[in-house]
């Protein structure tokens, strides 16, 4: 391992390694530190959404048009070993009111970029047989597409270290040294790494990541949960999912948002989400809104009723308060980065995120402008 | 004696005996082909906690045989895959 | 549907019978719950039929004795056919979820029991190949033979009843494969020596075997498996093993079943889901955490949940009984005095201990393995992915390779595999721990799961 790397990235999941990515394709030699393993946090509690369809226009939605291609891009690099596939999304609507705010949520996408397909009820029964009667009306994204979240990580992450870079995992981070406002290092569970470049790509605890360094950040988790079928044979073409799902994912609200999103995998299962609520790191599987995830996904496919259940996971995605990203340099910390808060997209928006924070870092023009996503925003400071 | 019938062949079991028991008593040791490789699996663990022995049963996927109780007419099909 | 009952025993083996049968002894009002069909747990699987249960078992009268005792009490409802997929504490209670109702109490003893601990070796998915326990429980359970050529293998005491089972059932050809040495008792002779009915025990199995020729080899374990064109089971490598279980030499025979068991593994899912305390024991096996009264947990005193049996830790029936004794007077708060049943548990941990150091399982299983040889049944898994994936991708404890591999990830959810899996990474405790959670107990269809009324 490089006494002082050029750039320390902490945090191994889907964030932290496509940065470390980047940033070694960038020429810069990279260490990646995680108290834990690769895809410890929340990148292994996701569904490995790559979506354009679920976002409104707006800064979150260019970024991630940007990394949908990025992601292809990536699997052209090192070799499509984690399950990409274009599998399309298909939104569904299911009351008069639904469909109106679909189409006019279509239209605006339209002008953004997005590709979307209206359809009417008897082209999304071709596109999805198993469809309720109750659905009638829906729209299909072909630019939506799906990985496997954690071989992602490791692979993207095994290419950085074969390119130079290194990995320790099992490292816990105890403080980010600081001179003169400028970090100088980080002191760890395995000793002092000095450089002069940091990375909080930790996550739902880039927060406390901040702590480390005297700065903050108001990140905070917003719990879901996700179902997991027994494999079966295909029953779902494509994502599918109420178009209540956007309202959810904009919702300020605390409390139990919930609304049915559905989706084969390639080992067969049938994954159904999604849920989210602001009850902090509470421990424990709330079978509530378990039950809650299972009707909706019966009232979408009411074939799902005969399946089983095999098993169920819960992750914390890190939710910024205006639900956009952090990314950018410290107000208060010079060298010290954030790639933070990309709440239920992180999979979706990594590598635009890594390509836009690799840009600001390596002083080069950046594909979009980066002023929404600064860490400034919420540090009651002016960026110089 | 009860009946029942296995992939449309009429086997005999008798009462109380668990499918798979019944199978194997039929001298029918293969029970699945596995989802990824076709290799065939019969019984393993006997008591319902490795779920190798699954069949169709009455129409229902995944139920493991060894802790299904075989009952007059039961129509039990391999299934494809798991 | 809400069903409350003052104490609910979950589990219809040794332990969970004399728990249900000591606390309404002494007052409370019992709901007892079993997965299965019939009472009697692994150990006293029955079929009803009285002649065929008294020749599959050692003393079936003790278990036939309890069980009617238990089916006869009246405050004791029996609760059968009736798998529990999840359970939670809310407000105080421990709630209990099955496909239509929701078992409700603040006592409650587990005492799940154990299943059989099955070691990969290459050709350990051939049909034919089982677990000692699926042998054991096809006869006792169903009256039917696995086979005509049955080889008997793997190590502890539990081979000898099997095979005599077989035996005297008709199995034309039997072979016991014993792990250890012939004087493995040796280093624990004071033990054994204090526990004569073991002795006897023993020495009857030991005359049913001589009496129907059935040969016992003493460090030799089955290796590998082999299977004719059809598929199904024709051979084993059986192999000479030195007591770091490496390879000295190798035989092959003839079987169509081959029967094995490399101890036990505690089912600790449900117990985990109510975030009772876990521990490693000595021989890998995780289990639960109990103090004198068999108490897992309490909470302020609201509600409290005991465990009894193997799930504290494999030690066999006597002890299971035991220790379910203690747990139900306990529920019930009985004033009853257990000092003599402390001194009893006592002494059958002191074998339990004993047997654990007679039968070790060393790591020299891995060197069996080729990269070829599967290692998660359910989602196809060999030996040569997970190494891969530990190299490569960096998935160096259980939750990384299974992310990575889907090893764990299919419909056993890890039952199988996840011991093995901690044994080959050198997984710590914490990660053993892990690798049994399972939130979802037993399959539940979404239809079920999104049932109104469920708590």
């Amino acid at each position: 391992m490089k006494q002082s790397p050029d750039a320390i990235v902490i945090g191994a999941g889907i964030v932290g390694a496509t940065t470390a990515l980047a940033l070694t394709q960038a020429g810069l030699n990279v260490l990646v530190i995680d108290r834990g393993h690769v895809a410890s946090g929340t990148t292994s509690a996701g569904e490995g959404n790559i979506l354009v369809s679920d976002k409104e226009p707006g800064p979150e939605l260019e970024l991630a048009l940007r990394s949908r291609d990025a992601w292809f891009e990536i699997a052209e690099a090192i070799g499509n070993n984690f399950e990409l596939e274009a599998k399309g999304g298909v939104v569904v609507a299911r009351s008069d009111a639904g469909v109106r705010g679909l189409r006019a949520l279509t239209s605006r996408q339209s002008s953004a970029g997005v590709v979307a397909q209206d359809l009417a009820t008897n082209e999304l029964r071709t596109l999805e047989p198993h469809l309720s009667h109750s659905v009638t009306e829906g729209a299909y994204y072909p630019q939506d597409a799906q990985c496997q979240p954690m071989l992602a990580a490791a692979q993207i992450l095994k290419r950085v270290v074969e390119s130079g870079g290194d990995f320790l995992p099992e490292t816990t981070v105890t403080e980010i040294k600081h001179l003169d406002s400028r970090v100088v290092g980080v002191q760890t569970s395995r000793g002092f790494i000095s450089t002069p470049i940091v990375v909080n790509a930790a996550g739902t605890w880039a927060g406390e990541i901040c702590e480390l360094a005297g700065t903050t950040l108001p990140i905070a988790p917003r719990r879901g949960f996700i179902l997991v079928s027994v494999p079966t044979k295909k029953l779902i073409f494509h994502k599918v999912y109420d178009a209540e799902y956007v309202a959810n994912v904009s919702s300020g609200s605390a409390d139990l948002q919930s609304s049915s999103v559905v989706e084969g995998t390639q080992s067969g299962t049938i994954l159904i989400g999604a849920s989210r609520e602001r009850v902090g790191f509470k421990e424990g599987i709330d079978y509530s809104v378990l039950r809650l995830l299972a009707r909706q996904a019966i009232e979408l496919f009411p074939i799902l009723a005969e399946l089983q259940l095999l098993r169920v996971y819960r992750g914390f995605r890190p939710y910024a308060p205006d639900h956009l990203p952090v990314i950018g340099e410290d107000t208060h910390v010079k060298g010290l980065w954030h790639n933070a808060g990309h709440e239920g997209a992180g999979i979706g928006l990594a590598p635009a995120s890594a390509q836009l924070i690799m840009e600001s870092i390596t002083h080069q023009q950046t594909f979009m402008s980066g002023a929404p996503f600064l860490p400034s925003r919420f540090q009651g400071g002016v960026v110089a | 004696m009860i009946h029942f019938s296995f992939e449309g062949v009429q086997l005999e079991a008798e009462a109380g005996q668990s499918l798979a028991a019944a199978l194997i008593a039929n001298q029918q040791r293969i029970t699945r082909l596995t989802r990824i490789n076709s290799t065939p699996r019969g019984i393993f663990c006997g008591i319902g906690q490795c779920f190798d022995c699954l069949l169709s049963v009455d129409g229902k996927l995944n139920q493991r045989s060894c802790i299904t109780e075989v009952h007059e007419g039961m129509v039990v099909q391999i299934q494809n895959g798991n | 549907m809400e069903i409350k009952h003052q104490v609910i025993v979950v589990g219809a083996g040794p332990a969970g019978l004399n728990a249900a049968k000591y606390a309404a002894n002494a007052g409370c009002d019992v709901a007892l719950i079993d997965s299965g069909k019939r009472l009697g747990g692994q150990y006293w699987r029955n079929t009803g039929n009285e002649v065929l249960d008294q020749s599959t078992h050692h003393d079936f009268d003790k278990g036939s004795l309890l069980m009617d005792a238990v089916k006869a009490n009246p405050r004791i409802t029996i609760y059968l056919d009736t798998p529990i997929w999840s359970a939670s504490i809310i407000d105080q209670r421990v709630v209990l979820r099955t496909k239509d109702s929701s078992f409700i109490t603040q006592r409650l003893i587990l005492a799940t029991g154990a299943y059989d601990r099955a070691i990969p070796f290459p050709g350990w998915d051939i049909p034919g190949v089982m677990t000692a326990g699926a042998a054991q429980s096809l006869l006792k359970g169903s009256g039917v033979a696995a086979g005509k050529r049955i080889i008997v293998g793997g190590t502890g005491p539990f081979l000898l009843p099997v095979a005599s089972a077989l035996a005297e059932h008709g199995v034309e050809h039997v072979e016991i494969c014993e792990a250890t040495g012939r004087l493995a008792w040796l280093p624990q002779l004071h033990v054994l020596l204090n526990n004569p009915n073991k002795i006897l025990e023993a020495f009857t199995y030991f005359l049913t075997l001589r009496r129907n020729r059935v040969r016992m080899h003493y460090k030799e374990a089955i290796v590998e498996a082999h299977a004719n064109e059809s598929g199904v089971l024709r051979a084993v490598t059986v192999a000479r093993i030195n007591s770091n279980f490496q390879v000295l030499s190798k035989r092959e025979v003839e079987c169509d079943v081959a029967a094995i068991s490399w101890g036990f593994t505690v089912d600790t899912a449900l117990a985990l889901s109510l975030g009772l305390s876990a521990s490693v024991a000595s021989d890998g096996s995780v289990c639960i955490e109990t103090d004198e009264d068999q108490l897992a947990s309490a909470h302020n005193g609201e509600y409290k949940i005991f465990a009894a049996g193997e799930l504290t830790g494999i030690g066999g029936s006597d002890l299971a009984l035991i220790e379910g004794a203690i747990a139900g007077l306990a529920a019930a708060n009985a004033r009853e005095t257990k000092r003599n049943l402390f001194k009893m548990r006592r002494k059958a941990r002191r074998f339990a201990g004993a047997l654990q150091r007679v039968y070790p399982i060393p790591l020299g299983w891995k060197d069996w393995l080729t990269p070829q040889t599967i290692i998660c049944r359910c989602e196809e898994v060999d030996y040569g992915t997970l190494r891969e994936a530990e190299r490569e991708l960096s998935a160096t404890d259980s939750r990384s390779l299974k992310l990575m591999t889907r090893c764990g990830m299919g419909m056993c959810q890890g039952r199988m595999c996840a011991r093995n899996i901690s044994d080959l990474l050198g997984s710590n405790d914490e990660d053993r721990i892990n690798g049994t959670k399972r939130p979802i107990i037993t399959p539940i269809t979404l239809g079920e799961l999104a049932q109104e009324g469920l708590l």
